[in-house]
This record gives structure tokens, C-alpha cells and sequence, in this order.
């Protein structure tokens, strides 16, 4: 393990370490931590988090990582629950989001704009579509993919790099493209 | 002999396998923390290239990256234990990873080797791996991934990749 790997001394409230995990923490790893919830953060045992990933957990969410996992370059942006299994590996650049964070319908979306504005009151803001995001045991997610929001990726899946996935992905298949394919195997 | 850049926020002088040319700037030996390579010369940057924040050389120990005169490098992301050829002239846009492997990880970086020409564009976000041999002129769009070998000239775009443009003119869609 590199020396340039450390454990973080000043964690948030509701972020639960497991043994032996280890974060190499850069400022903006928390800079969007808001979860109120206790725990609102799990990472597993012996869970590496490099310095390109970024908890960005909303007040009410909660983000699960299982065991052994690696996390080189993952922005989380969690609206409600993001579940990461075991032994899973994500690569730079990639993001796994379970919302859109803003409406698609266009006057709630303009509502929004009004309520994020400079001037405006961010509580005033319409309610959040959230769809939870389970990734299983032994995914690999390659450079610069995303995972969208209610994508659920079965044991083992292979996501390429540059993926974008929006549909969920059944055990052991391999995807590719934006938006993801099925590729077959080589 | 130590070097260290004067305009450094970060205390670590500039590793002794990194050779960095006349009228070259780089932001800060932060682009290091991660360059465990064994070579004597890990990263040598040429004459007059700017290699500015958030980049990052990720080298395992037979890693190897070399970067011409008169480049650009806005924002990359280097990980491999393989070697990384970068041209003169060139542009590499921010967020742009050049990866040993798909599953590039510090400690697991993948030894596959990258060539990019000279007068080569590469837009934000493109994944440059194994495989790539990029000729000079060439135009990557952004967030491409290019693990193949592109023309002289051409323009790639999209994922899955596709030549948008060859000297030749537009090339046809697929």
C-alpha cells in the first residue's frame, strides 16, 4: 500500500469506518456530506477510498459501500440510498448518481431554478426524484463511466470505460457505450 | 541536488527521475504523491509545456511518461505502469485519463503502452488506454474513449467511438 494513503483523523459525524478501511482524503471528499443520518456513510472493512472520490450525500441519504472495495475516483451524488457491494472496483472519473437533482417536468424544474438561485431559498425547492442504486459483489466500473439513477448492476457486471448506464444490468454481462450496451464477451 | 518550484504550495521537491525542460511549467510537485516509478527517468516534459493543476502522474514502477515541447496538459490523469508518449504541440483538455488498463487503480495501474502524435487535440474527459496510437493532427471529441489507432488528421467522436471526419472529408456514418 502507498505511503500517500491515510487515514482521515476528522471524519463527519455519520461516517462509520469499518477495520482496516482506509480514505486518502482531498477537501472536497465531504465538502457536500450532509447526511443527517447516523450512519449516513459505511464503509466496510478494508475499503480503500482514494483522493478523486467525493461523498456527496443529501440530508435524508444514505451510501453503503461493502467490504474490500476500491474507490479510486467516484463522485457519489446521493438523494437517497446508493448501495456499493463487496470487492467492487470504480475508476477515475466516474460518477453513480440515484437522481437527476432537478424535475423534468419544466415549470417545477423553473420553480427550482428560482429556489437555487443566488437570492433564492434552497428550502423552497420541489421535492426530489430519487431511485436507489445497488451495485452487486465484484463489479468493475472502468474510467469515466456513469451509473444513473435506479440502476441496479447483478453480481460481477462489467461496466467499460466511458459507459453511461441507465437501465439495470443482469449478473455477469458486460456494457459498453452511452447509453450502456450489452457487449458480448470477447 | 533538491529543485524545488518556487511557486509551490506543496513541500516535496521535484523527484530526481523527472526532467522538466527550459520555459516548462508545472503546477506543483502534488502531481507526484503517487509516482512510485523506478526508472531514471520516470516523466521527462520538454521545452515551453504547461502541465497545470489536478494533473497527476500515477506510475507504478516500470511506469513512463514522455511529453513534448510546446504541449498543453490542462488537467490529466496519468495511471499506468506502461509508458505514455505524448507529441509536440499537443492539447489535452481537463479530466482527461490516460490509463495502464480500463480498471486503472494506484497499485494496479496495468502496463499497457499510449502513443499520441504531434498537433493532437484531445477533448475534456476523453480515456486514453492501452492500444491507442493517435496520429499527428488527430482530434479526439470529449469523453471518448480510444483504445485503437487513429489516422493522421482524422476527428474521433462518441461512445462507442466513430471517425466523425478524415482529411478526406466527413467521413460516412455508420
Amino acid at each position: 500500500m502507498s505511503d500517500a494513503i491515510r487515514t482521515h483523523d476528522s471524519l463527519p459525524p455519520g461516517v462509520q469506518l469499518g477495520e482496516g478501511a482506509q480514505l486518502d482524503c482531498a477537501d472536497q471528499t465531504f465538502k457536500r456530506f450532509f447526511s443527517r443520518r447516523r450512519p449516513g456513510l459505511v464503509l466496510g472493512p478494508r475499503v480503500v477510498v482514494h483522493t478523486w472520490t467525493a461523498f456527496s450525500v443529501e440530508p435524508d441519504a444514505v451510501l453503503e459501500v461493502g467490504e474490500e472495495s476500491v474507490l479510486v475516483g467516484a463522485q457519489f451524488m446521493c438523494g437517497e440510498r446508493i448501495t456499493v457491494g463487496r470487492r467492487v472496483l470504480i475508476s477515475y472519473n466516474c460518477i453513480i448518481a440515484d437522481s437527476d437533482f432537478h424535475p423534468h417536468e419544466t415549470m417545477s424544474r423553473r420553480e427550482d431554478t428560482i429556489a437555487i438561485s443566488p437570492q433564492g431559498d434552497p428550502a423552497t425547492r420541489p421535492p426530489l426524484e430519487t431511485r436507489p442504486v445497488v451495485i452487486g459483489d465484484d463489479v468493475r466500473i472502468g474510467v469515466g463511466s456513469m451509473i444513473l439513477k435506479g440502476v441496479r448492476l447483478g453480481r460481477g457486471v462489467v461496466v467499460e470505460p466511458g459507459s453511461v448506464v441507465t437501465r439495470s444490468i443482469p449478473a455477469g454481462l458486460r456494457v459498453a457505450g452511452n447509453p450502456a450496451r450489452v457487449v458480448r464477451e470477447p | 541536488m533538491s529543485r524545488h518550484l518556487e511557486h509551490d504550495w506543496y513541500p516535496a521537491p521535484v523527484p530526481d527521475n523527472v526532467v522538466i525542460g527550459e520555459g516548462s511549467w508545472l503546477y506543483s510537485t502534488y502531481a507526484f504523491v503517487h509516482t512510485f516509478s523506478r526508472r531514471d527517468e520516470a516523466v521527462r516534459i520538454g521545452r515551453d509545456t504547461g502541465v497545470y493543476e489536478f494533473t497527476h502522474f500515477g506510475l507504478g514502477p516500470e511506469g513512463e511518461i514522455l511529453i513534448g515541447d510546446f504541449s498543453t496538459i490542462g488537467g490529466a490523469i496519468f495511471c499506468t505502469n506502461g509508458r505514455v508518449e505524448i507529441g509536440d504541440h499537443v492539447l489535452v483538455s481537463y479530466s482527461v485519463v490516460f490509463g495502464g488498463d480500463p480498471f486503472a487503480a494506484p497499485g494496479d495501474e496495468g502496463d499497457g503502452d499510449i502513443f499520441i502524435g504531434d498537433d493532437v487535440w484531445i477533448g475534456t474527459q476523453a480515456v486514453i488506454l492501452p492500444g491507442a496510437v493517435i496520429g499527428d493532427g488527430a482530434i479526439i471529441g470529449a469523453r471518448t474513449v480510444v483504445d485503437f489507432e487513429v489516422a493522421p488528421g482524422c476527428t474521433v467522436a462518441g461512445n462507442p467511438a466513430r471517425v466523425v471526419k478524415s482529411p478526406e472529408g466527413v467521413a460516412a456514418r455508420a
